[in-house]
């Protein structure tokens, strides 16, 4: 989604006198009151999804945000909280983390009138493991009992889900797993109806899922996907407005720019070079949110030079975050203070020390433990990342005497390969989203030895053993503190500099009620938008 | 003449293979695997990106993937899929209209201003009509199309509201200000083109002649004058045609016209061969036929160009 391409920046920074003169957008107060229409339609911004609608398939934003509408998954993310609450499964209970029961409600139908039973998760699991299919996300299953027999070829269902009865769901894994709750609020673990196995490129176009809303139509690539409210939605908070439409933008300034014309209703993910005019475009008709979205610098941890734990903290204290986010990003951006994103049950604020900007210390610091006087700076081009990563740079030449920083950048693929053939010889920018909100997704990917996604190669028995008991834990509260306890261990050992999480401002028209715009899990907008309605 | 197009058209073929081998070839040469790179920062299983690789032969030799491909392009029209699994056809199929709407709206609007305006300012020479056309022509053509098209958003998409800002929703109207943003330099390049060419014309020997024989002033100018001095101005635009294709990669992204040159650009980012692959042949087709059509043209405006 960040492939707003310098040409477009230079293009508005040029046009930014004459942008100043011609705004005329006035912000909307003609008072909310008690207008919280339902009903009606609400055009919103999206990007073109990557992947066909089928949730196991859905790894990015634009498709998920469909997809959170048109399916309800067992459970659900509360969007204030970010714990798990009921969506298909009315409760839930475990005695060791292993084996987990889910009771299924009653009234569960699918958008064609399918009934939604245990059954139907078995099936749409199985299948989404199964490698024919290629499902991107199909190694979210991997800690379920019979996965690995299923990706073999050795066995075509997953010894570890089991219809006990229409309304009775068993999960089996093959270790303890405290958030599985959570993790099931992910898109990967939506229920398909039959129809979905039968012909999945026609239902990849139209998928029909519990949710509620449901397709009208195709979705009309690069132009838009509608959805109408699903009136027999079994669940709780149906859908408000009666329609919802997904315009479909390649460019996000445009986009911002008919929100200003009053074509468009919502944008959820303003640009970064608009957010000096936001407040002046839109009035009050604007709102921001943090998001798990985590962006950081890495070690490669192989390499002799950084092997120090000093030199890591010290290159981490001569960054002035603050001042990055001001003049690159407009503020769009959270100062990272942890690791875990502060929003979460597990969150906690200002617990990163080496974060502070401190450059006599960072100074001394590397000195001392005699850090590298050359380095080069990893990333991947075309994704937004030279200005800052430049600017990081800067800030260690003037505050640790660095005298030569260069900088290697490259196609996201190439990148990936440098990674993973280790050849990677400087701190490098990669960034991670949490998919479902528990701090073990935040985590345990990372940082734990030998994961797909660590790719500093840090390996540290104490932090895995954490991670582990707090998979084990029973009690919510003794996870939460260990995975705290985790991500100490982390901040101690720095194998990443923690730069920001990113914030995202959302600019909406005067049809929309500004509070009723909610963030849900998958940094997606939630249904719950409401409608002013007319006043004249 | 027939036997000139027939040759013309038989070359075609060793321009397309050469062209999709060597765009094949491109894309097939960028470092780093696609597959790879198509789960981000969390990377897919083992066995799902096996499963992908062997789907789009990544795991064979060069050649023989290029060959599996033209030979199921001969055998079966299959033009390959996505890395989503979307036919190629399907795309072009879905995004050609929006292009060649838009070329079209752009052709039309740099043939009839271009040719208005250089006509105007070559027959008023050193006039006021002559002056402005100058001076603006100067503006415009060095003003990039990105900085047009934004202007013309901003002021008669935003400011006045008189046509959409974006999208292809509204019709021939959604093309108006993208089409004005790529006619634009093309436009100037015309009225310029044109205005030295028919003053050159107007102090020719036959002109004279034509004036001599006691012919009306509009006569003089339409049937003599201006039938040689559109032979560049028409090679021009022909020109122009068959390049338009790169200039809808901006203008397509900022009207957010789902087009061809939007694709293409996303396409070769996601290093997807097949995809660019299947829209370039398509463009050198374009390319070719447009050129055709452009010599063809030729023997119609002046009769002493022949073919064998």
């Amino acid at each position: 989604m960040a492939r707003t391409t310098t040409w477009r920046r230079a293009a508005v920074a040029s046009m930014a006198l004459g942008a100043l003169t011609l705004s005329a957008c006035g912000g909307g107060d003609g008072g909310d009151g008690e207008a919280s229409g339902e009903g009606g339609t609400i055009t919103a911004y999206n990007c073109e999804p990557q992947n066909p609608l089928v949730p196991a398939n859905t790894t990015e934003v634009c498709g998920s945000w469909v997809l959170e509408h048109v399916f309800t998954g067992l459970v659900q993310a509360d969007t204030e909280t970010y714990e798990p609450i009921p969506g298909v499964a009315e409760s839930w209970d475990t005695e060791d983390n292993v084996t987990w029961t889910f009771e299924l409600g009653e009234g569960w139908t699918f958008h064609n009138g399918e009934e939604v039973t245990a059954q139907t998760f078995v099936d749409t699991f199985n299948w989404a493991v199964d490698p024919e299919n290629a499902q991107q996300s199909a190694n979210f299953f991997d800690n379920f009992l019979g996965y690995q027999e299923v990706v073999d070829g050795d066995a075509d269902e997953m010894e570890g889900v089991r219809a006990v009865d229409d309304h009775t769901l068993e999960i089996e894994l093959t270790e303890p797993f405290s958030p599985l709750p959570d993790m099931l609020t992910y898109s990967a673990f939506f229920p398909m109806p039959q129809e979905a196995f039968e012909d999945i490129e026609a239902f990849s176009s139209a998928p029909i899922g519990n949710g509620r809303y449901q397709m009208d139509g195709e979705w009309e690539h690069d132009v838009q996907i509608a959805v109408e409210r699903y009136d027999d939605y079994a669940g709780e908070e149906p859908g408000l407005p009666q329609r919802l439409e997904w315009h479909i933008y390649s460019d996000i300034d445009t986009a911002y720019m008919d929100v200003q014309s009053g074509s468009l209703d919502i944008l959820d993910s303003v640009p970064p070079n608009r957010l000096t005019t936001l407040e002046g475009d839109f009035g009050e008709n604007w709102t921001s949110f943090d998001t798990g979205s985590f962006s950081y610098l890495g070690f490669p941890l192989y390499q002799e030079e950084f092997q120090d734990v000093d030199v890591r903290r010290a290159l981490s204290m001569a960054i002035d975050r603050e001042e990055i986010i001001d003049s690159i990003f407009n503020g769009a951006q959270t100062e990272a203070t942890s690791i875990i994103p502060e929003f979460l049950p597990e969150g906690r604020d200002g617990v990163c020390e080496s974060c502070e900007f401190n450059p006599d210390e960072a100074a001394d610091l590397y000195e001392e433990a005699g850090g590298p006087s050359e380095l080069t700076v990893y990333f991947n081009s075309g994704a937004g990342h030279e200005d800052w990563t430049e600017a990081v740079a800067n800030q260690w030449r003037q505050n640790l005497g660095i005298e030569d920083v260069t900088f290697e950048s490259m196609e996201f693929a190439q990148y990936l390969d440098l990674h993973d053939t280790e050849e990677v010889t400087g701190p490098f920018r990669l960034g991670w989203t949490i998919s479902y909100p528990n701090a073990q997704y935040a985590l345990e990917p990372i940082y734990t030895t030998d994961q797909s996604s660590n790719y500093t190669g840090f390996s540290d028995e104490e932090f895995d053993n954490l991670i582990s008991e707090a998979n084990a834990a029973v009690e919510p509260d003794e996870a939460s503190e260990l995975y705290q306890q985790a991500e100490d261990i982390l901040l101690e050992e720095m194998p990443v500099i923690p730069m920001w999480f990113s914030t995202y401002h959302v600019a909406y028209s005067d049809n929309i009620v500004g509070d009723s715009i909610q963030m849900g899990e998958g940094n997606t907008l939630t249904h719950l938008w409401k409608i002013e309605t007319s006043e004249s | 003449m027939t036997r000139y197009i027939i040759r013309r058209l038989l070359q075609f073929i060793p321009v397309v293979i050469i062209s999709t081998l060597v765009v094949y070839a491109m894309v097939f040469l960028m470092p780093g695997d696609p597959i790879r790179a198509l789960g981000g920062d969390r990377p897919m299983s083992e066995a799902v990106q096996a499963t992908l690789r062997e789907q789009y032969n990544l795991d064979d030799p060069f050649l023989l993937q290029y060959g599996k491909y033209l030979w199921g392009v001969f055998t079966a029209g299959d033009f390959g899929t996505t890395f989503q699994g979307r036919p190629v056809l399907d795309i072009i199929e879905q995004r050609l209209p929006v292009t060649l709407q838009l070329a079209a709206v752009t052709f039309v609007i740099q043939g009839v201003l271009g040719v208005i305006a250089g006509l105007l300012a070559a027959i008023y020479k050193d006039r006021f009509i002559d002056r402005l056309v100058q001076v603006s022509t100067v503006v415009v053509v060095a003003l990039p199309t990105i900085a047009i098209a934004f202007l013309l958003q901003l002021a008669f998409g935003l400011n006045l509201g008189w046509f959409p800002i974006a999208g292809a929703g509204d019709g021939l109207y959604s093309f108006i200000l993208p089409g004005l943003s790529m006619a634009a330099v093309s436009t100037c390049m015309i009225a310029r083109l044109l205005r030295s060419e028919l003053l050159e014309a107007l102090q020719s020997d036959y002109v004279r002649t034509a004036t001599a024989k006691g012919l009306t002033r509009s006569r003089v100018i339409g049937r003599h004058g201006m039938r040689n001095s559109m032979i560049p101005v028409v090679t021009f635009m022909g020109a122009d045609l068959a390049t338009m294709m790169g200039g809808t990669i901006v203008v397509e992204t900022i009207f957010n016209l789902p087009g061809i040159g939007e694709q293409v650009f996303r396409s070769i980012q996601g290093q997807e061969g097949t995809v660019v692959v299947g829209i370039v042949t398509l463009m050198v087709l374009f390319f070719v036929v447009i050129n055709l059509i452009v010599d063809l043209l030729y023997g119609l405006l002046d009769p002493r160009i022949r073919y064998e």
